[in-house]
């Protein structure tokens, strides 16, 4: 078992409990997705994994450690990287200076080469647009940087929060398509995704989040084809797509 | 205005303009990590000005070479005061800062009224009064030379924010804090040694202000004002902000101080500063605020 959550209680400042009592499970090279309605706690629960917010109560283990509580950036040199909602670039540093950062825990030159190549070689946009401010970019590319940024020390475990969102539909493509790929090459990934049917259908395994737990998970093409799935979450995610 | 007037007054402005640009940089940049106002930041030269006058008096050392001399020392007091202090504070709630190093301002303030008491001071070399000429102008040494190691020290401060892996990290704090933790930098070390560095470029600042103006210990009051009006009008946390507005200010008051009197100089930048908030509120170089996480 790569990662795995026992439940896992979290919430921001002194507010109340955002999730309350997540139990999840992922193997070694799983493509997981997360769905559910606003506020049911999916990016507080990517957040929690990666650090940024400390659990109040269970355990987080990666690799059978007990990270709970953990600084992002140790955790992010363990290996989980975490490609937040929205715009994370370094909006106005060069779009190669961004990827740079990636490389910034790595003391090794080789290594820095190595994971710059790899990340070029999957992301080719980073040399194309490479003396460009990423903030010059559109949605999709700035999107293409932060994940191709978060893969250069090459993560075990790649969180993704909705990094689809805000994008044309070509775009949307690309970024789904290049998941996959990072997928088949190793990387487990545990997607959030607002666009269910989208994120079903890339991912191999569903979960359905509600209210701060885990409500309901299976295999990905199976909840698309769930009946109770398809009222709830699917027909809404169609209307809002 | 005769054109010999006006060059005359625009060499002195941008000569000047060269140490505003040095005593703002390290504010800017601390605001640009932190989002601290460092209300004690003119103190700390204030500071750096009565440690160079007194290495001058008793130990004979030219106030230009204490400006490497005290570079160190800030750097210590500056990651001390942030480890022990500010940090903390930050963590907790950021407004407190505002108040704590507000307070800091007095302390330094007091402090230095007890050791070299509240008369005026300056720090006066051989070299003080001496000057050339250039052509039609009239260049005084102090200035040219302050202005001159100035402009070294924000270039080697441009140079590491610019070529380096820690000034990357630096650069990438203050533009997305939480995606550069999720790269892997420890921010609190970043943010740590940016207000060392902020502190030091304030202590290096000292000596210069020393040789070119009268201080004494409540002077900090009235450089604070004119240092948080070059920042916000360069951008909060643009150093390249910073430094034109710096020489914006110093050709204004030189300006105005030959065309009118010396009396408008700050009401003319002020007057400007005012005009670009209204077209510009984020300042000439400033970054919209963009919404994070």
């Amino acid at each position: 078992m790569l990662l795995q959550l026992e439940g896992v209680i979290a919430g921001y400042g002194s507010g109340s409990d955002i999730l309350r009592g997540v139990d999840l499970s992922l193997d070694s090279g799983a493509f997981t997705c997360l769905i559910g309605p606003n506020g049911a706690g999916k990016s507080t629960l990517l957040r929690t994994i990666s650090g940024l917010l400390r659990p109040r109560q269970g355990r987080i283990l990666f690799r059978g450690r007990d990270i709970g509580g953990r600084r992002p950036d140790l955790l992010f040199r363990d290996g989980i990287a975490h490609v937040p909602q929205g715009r994370s670039s370094f909006a106005q540093m060069t779009v190669w200076e961004n990827v740079l950062m990636g490389a910034y825990s790595l003391a090794d030159q080789r290594q820095v080469d190595q994971g710059l190549t790899q990340a070029a070689e999957l992301f080719p946009i980073i040399r194309e647009q490479r003396h460009k401010a990423a903030g010059l970019l559109s949605g999709g590319e700035q999107k293409q940087v932060e994940i191709a940024r978060a893969m250069v020390r090459q993560p075990t475990l790649l969180l993704l929060d909705e990094p689809t969102l805000g994008l044309e539909p070509r775009a949307a493509r690309v970024v789904v398509e290049k998941m996959r790929m990072l997928n088949q090459l190793g990387t487990t990934l545990l997607l959030v995704e607002q666009n269910a049917r989208m994120g079903l259908s890339a991912a191999k395994w569903g979960c359905i989040m509600e209210l701060g737990t885990i409500k309901l998970q299976g295999m990905g093409d199976q909840l698309l084809n769930d009946p109770q799935v398809k009222r709830l979450y699917l027909g809404q995610a169609a209307e809002s797509a | 205005m005769s054109p010999g007037l006006l060059a005359q007054s625009l060499v002195l402005g941008i000569l000047t303009g060269g140490m505003y640009a040095l005593m703002a940089a390290g504010l800017t940049l601390i605001f640009g990590v932190m989002k601290v106002i460092n209300v004690a930041h003119a103190a700390i030269i204030v500071m750096g000005a009565y440690l160079s006058l007194t290495l001058f008096r008793h130990l004979g050392i030219d106030p230009l070479l204490s400006v490497l001399l005290l570079i160190p020392v800030f750097l210590a007091l500056g990651a001390l005061i942030q480890w022990s202090v500010v940090n903390r504070l930050a963590e907790r709630d950021i407004t407190l800062t505002v108040l704590m190093t507000f307070g800091f301002a007095i302390i330094l303030e007091g402090l230095q009224g007890a050791i070299w008491t509240s008369s005026y001071q300056g720090i006066k070399t051989g070299y003080s009064l001496e000057s050339f000429q250039l052509f039609t102008l009239y260049i005084p040494v102090v200035r040219l030379i302050s202005a001159g190691i100035s402009l070294l020290l924000l270039a080697g401060l441009y140079a590491l924010l610019t070529f380096t892996k820690l000034g990357r990290a630096i650069r990438a704090t203050i533009q997305n804090r939480t995606a550069a933790q999720l790269v892997g930098v420890d921010v609190r070390l970043v943010t740590t040694v940016s207000f060392a560095i902020g502190i030091a470029i304030a202590g290096a600042a000292g000596p210069l202000l020393g040789m070119l103006f009268t201080f004494y210990p409540a002077t900090h009051w009235l450089w604070i004002g004119k240092l948080l009006a070059i920042v916000v009008l360069g951008g909060l946390g643009s150093l390249r902000g910073a430094f034109v507005a710096a020489m914006l200010l110093g050709i204004a008051e030189q300006v105005t101080s030959v065309t009118l009197a010396l009396g408008w100089a700050p009401m003319i930048f002020y007057v400007f500063l005012f005009g670009v908030l209204v077209v510009r509120p984020q300042g000439l170089f400033g970054a919209v605020e963009r919404q994070s996480l």
